[in-house]
């Protein structure tokens, strides 16, 4: 049975639709990451499964029963779920008092908070800063004050909202390291929102893509990253590689698509017919680059000249032109070894399993 | 921290309590004239050791003092004014009136008497101040307290008796000026204006030394001052202290404290401020 | 001139020498004021909070009411209360007219709407966002509304010293509602209305002095409070 259920759920502000039609089912003890754009409506989202605020239209079910819309049931219902807001607000208060405020006012014994929250404060890394004014805390430090705040109540659902947004790489990675930690020592349901999506596909066991309202898909991070449903779907997950073809062959699940205004055909697996008007996707690390015509088990093998050069960090993005445009991922090394720059010729090598076919709606 | 605060609020409402709970006290309205020159205070520490009570005293204009006499929210008055307090009691507010103390009203000005009134009769010299300030308001001014008290009430009067209608005085120039204030306050006021003004004998006397203005008219059968005491009606107002104020009108009226009345100022005036006239009215 | 240098002089005398009578109308200021602006406090904090926090159609109106209320003159009150009290009003019966309950009463609406209107400002500066984590951490409404007080406690505590300073500075509510009663209603500023007209220049300025220095005090006091 699932632990949250919501049924129909659609919200407005004012005229505005931010929440269309969604249904979701969140398993007990599941790591859930709801992933999407800006505006996409994932914080609207949770502050709903956190009874912040009722839908517009829908219900919600908690461990089966369905949530009132007022009243102390709700209250009792929103003490068994924490939220940690995107950019969380901390009280003017030392980060003791932070942390200790919520059991305060579930009314806990004196001792029995010192324990939890010096406990809780040493898995966030925050042990000795119990005195300090919180206000006077670096962005990384204040987001794991609220998550040691969430934390210290032992809640059996826990929503983060954009948990490492606007962190330095060595905080996000301490956060990150707690929420995992959470997940499988305490077994927490957790819900997160990100749009960072190899947050997502690392934490998480269920992905669900929220676009402009609309629960899309829904699925674990292989059907999500690998096969996207749609073509927003396939740009929101990286699929940088979205092509236009149409199916002419069809062999034994093996499909020919041509692609390109010169018409190359591209090897894939699907079960679509030919004749029919596809998308190709690949991903940009599926594709390898090697100097010219270096022979590989690969269908897919095409001469192109390199066309642009991005370094993004340890990694190289290189944009071929094989009478089609491929982005392809490769290392930075790699990209020195091949001394690859504009103009260079290359060979561009996928699997054909690499490549995803979506359906085109042609209108 | 819900049990300090619920502390502090009963502290709070303890302390506010106490500070309102006390002995009953009998309450007077006086009129400032009358308090300003310190028979009150001469005398309510005497009062309050015969009869063991409190007195309250509130100090205002014979107007308010009628006003708090017609609510009940005082026990006895003590005003200057027998016009309206034969009125009182004709409404049945009081019981009935009882002088116990006169004194005269002078009208006093500046040291060189720019008007020329000096020796006049009242209401001569009244037309007087009216003419000269009319024609010289920048040397000519006279301070009226402008309160419905006692004292404003015998203003009017003479200004009636020198066949002047009130309002017509009010608007007639610069000249004529209404402070409204106690009669301490005005004669200060007059003082530092070179102004005329009317004022009672015993004011004057106790601020003589702060001013710098002189008598110059104080005969005249209009001038007469008489204090009278009032019981409040508990017919009208059931609840107020009848006996106790019957001890202050008794108090005020025996003749050990005439005799204080009759002695007062002495000392430090070389004069009387007033003169006792137990329970009657007093002869010219 | 001179009466101020005086003023000052006797001030320091009238403070060193413990005067009695100094004394007694000085604490009685102070209790009088001190209770008013406590039992406001403890009623317009958690009503500006609520106000703040809700929205209703005539919200808008009533902060305009309540601001233009500042300026409501203290003798206005005194004549409201007196009339309220006064042994032919309504509520005569209670004798509350002329004791020192009646001018905290007095005081107290007095202040009110300076409470309400600077609560009401100062939990503006306070982000909506904490209202929102503390209902998600599981706080009840009174809790938030504790939470949000101390969240904007220096501004709060500037309006309750804002309302302490009218209440123990006005004298028009004081002297209608009190009666000025010597060892029982009189308080430093009606003390200071009477030597006044007296003409006890010296004395009255003593007074003021020795006023404005127990002001001083008790914003000190308050002060520290702000700072925690």
């Amino acid at each position: 049975m699932a632990l949250i259920e919501l049924v129909g759920v659609s919200h407005r502000y004012g005229s505005r639709e931010v929440l269309r039609e969604v249904d979701l089912s969140i398993g007990k003890g599941e790591v859930f990451a709801l992933i999407g754009p800006t505006g996409a409506g994932k914080t609207t989202l949770l502050r709903i499964i956190d009874l912040l605020e009722v839908p517009s239209t829908g219900e919600i079910h908690f461990d089966g029963k369905r949530v009132p819309e007022s009243g102390k049931q709700r209250l009792e219902i929103r003490r068994r779920i924490s939220f940690v807001h995107q950019k969380p607000q901390v009280f003017n208060l030392s980060v003791y008092d932070n942390v200790a405020c919520g059991l305060r006012w579930r009314g806990e014994e004196k001792d029995r908070i010192a324990e939890k929250v010096d406990h809780i404060l040493k898995i966030v890394g925050l042990e000795g800063y119990s005195d300090r004014n919180a206000r006077t805390l670096s962005g990384g430090e204040v987001q794991r004050v609220a998550l040691a705040r969430s934390l210290v109540l032992e809640p059996e659902v826990l929503l983060l909202d954009e948990p490492t947004a606007n962190l330095d790489p060595v905080s996000s990675a301490k956060i990150e390291q707690v929420i995992s930690y959470v997940a499988e020592q305490r077994k927490t349901t957790m819900i997160m929102a990100t749009h960072d999506m190899s947050q997502g596909r690392q934490l998480a066991d269920r992905i669900g893509v929220l676009l402009d309202g609309k629960l899309v898909q829904i699925g674990n991070a292989n059907d999500i990253f690998y096969s996207p449903q749609n073509e927003e779907v396939a740009n929101l997950v990286g699929v940088e590689n979205i092509l236009e073809g149409l199916i002419t062959t069809n062999t034994d699940g093996i499909v020919t698509v041509k692609v390109g205004p010169d018409r190359i055909g591209i090897q894939a697996v699907s079960n679509h017919p030919v004749g029919k008007e596809v998308y190709a996707c690949i991903r940009p690390e599926d594709i390898t680059l090697a100097p010219i015509f270096h022979l590989s088990s690969a269908r897919n093998s095409f001469q192109g000249k390199v066309t642009r050069v991005t370094t993004l960090g340890p990694l190289s993005r290189v944009e071929v032109d094989c009478g089609f445009r491929l982005v392809a991922l490769v290392t930075k090394i790699s990209a020195e070894e091949l001394n690859l720059q504009e103009g260079k010729e290359v060979c561009a090598t996928f699997k054909a399993t690499a490549v995803h076919i979506m359906e085109r709606k042609t209108s | 921290m819900g049990v300090v605060a619920l502390t502090v609020v009963a502290v709070t409402a303890i302390v506010s309590l106490s500070i309102t709970a006390r002995a009953p006290s009998l309450k007077v309205a006086t009129t400032s004239s009358l308090y300003d020159t310190g028979l009150w205070e001469y005398l309510e520490p005497r009062f309050e050791e015969r009869y063991g009570v409190k007195l309250d005293i509130l100090c205002v204009s014979t107007g308010i003092a009628l006003e708090y006499g017609k609510r009940g929210d005082v026990d006895v008055i003590v005003i200057h004014d027998k016009a309206r307090e034969e009125q009182f009691i004709a409404e049945g507010y009081g019981v009935d009136r009882i002088p116990f103390a006169y004194n005269y009203f002078l009208i006093v000005g500046p040291p060189d008497d720019p008007a020329g009134i000096k020796g006049l009769g009242p209401e001569e010299a009244f037309k007087k101040l009216m003419e000269e300030g009319l024609g010289n308001p920048r040397e000519i001014k006279f301070v009226s307290r402008g309160d419905e008290s006692g004292t404003h009430a015998k203003e009017k009067a003479i200004w009636e008796a020198a066949d002047f209608d009130y309002e017509t005085i009010r608007k007639a120039g610069d000249w004529y000026a209404e402070g409204g204030r106690g009669m301490g306050p005005t004669l200060l006021m007059a003082s530092e204006m070179n102004a005329y003004t009317l004022t009672d004998m015993g004011t004057f006397l106790a601020y003589k030394g702060k001013l710098d203005l002189v008598p110059l008219v104080g005969e005249g059968r209009i001038l007469l001052n008489v204090y009278s005491v009032i019981a409040v009606n508990p017919e009208k107002h059931p609840h107020t202290r009848i006996e106790m104020a019957n001890n202050l009108i008794d108090f005020l009226t025996s003749s050990e404290t005439q005799k204080l009345i009759g002695a007062y100022g002495v000392g430090d005036y070389g004069m009387p401020l007033f003169m006792p006239c137990a329970g009657a009215e007093p002869e010219q | 001139m001179s009466e101020i240098w005086e003023g000052l002089i006797k001030a320091v005398y009238l403070i060193v020498s413990l005067d009695p009578e100094v004394l007694e109308i000085a604490g009685r200021s102070l209790r009088i004021s001190g209770t008013a602006c406590l039992l406001a406090s403890l009623v317009c904090l958690p009503l500006g909070a609520l106000i703040h926090f809700h929205q209703f159609p005539v919200k808008r109106v009533l902060i305009n009411v309540i601001q233009a209320l500042f300026s409501l003159p203290s003798v206005i009150i005194g004549l409201f209360i007196f009339v309220l009290f006064s042994r032919a009003g309504p509520l005569g019966e209670l004798g509350i007219l002329f004791t020192p309950t009646a001018m905290i009463i007095g005081q107290m609406v007095l202040i009110t709407p300076i409470l309400l209107g600077l609560t009401i400002s100062a939990l503006s500066g306070v982000a909506k966002e904490i209202v929102d984590t503390a209902t998600s951490l599981g706080a009840s409404g009174f809790q938030i509304t504790l939470l949000v007080l101390g969240e904007a406690r220096y501004a709060v505590v500037a309006a309750v010293i804002m309302a302490f300073g009218r209440a123990i500075s006005e004298v028009g509510c004081a002297l209608m509602v009190g009666g000025n009663f010597k060892g029982f209603t009189r308080v430093m500023t009606t003390a200071i209305s009477l030597e006044t007209s007296k003409g006890e220049l010296e004395l009255s300025l003593a007074l003021g002095i020795i006023l404005l220095f127990l002001a001083l005090i008790v914003n000190i006091a308050l002060h520290r409070l702000q700072q925690r």
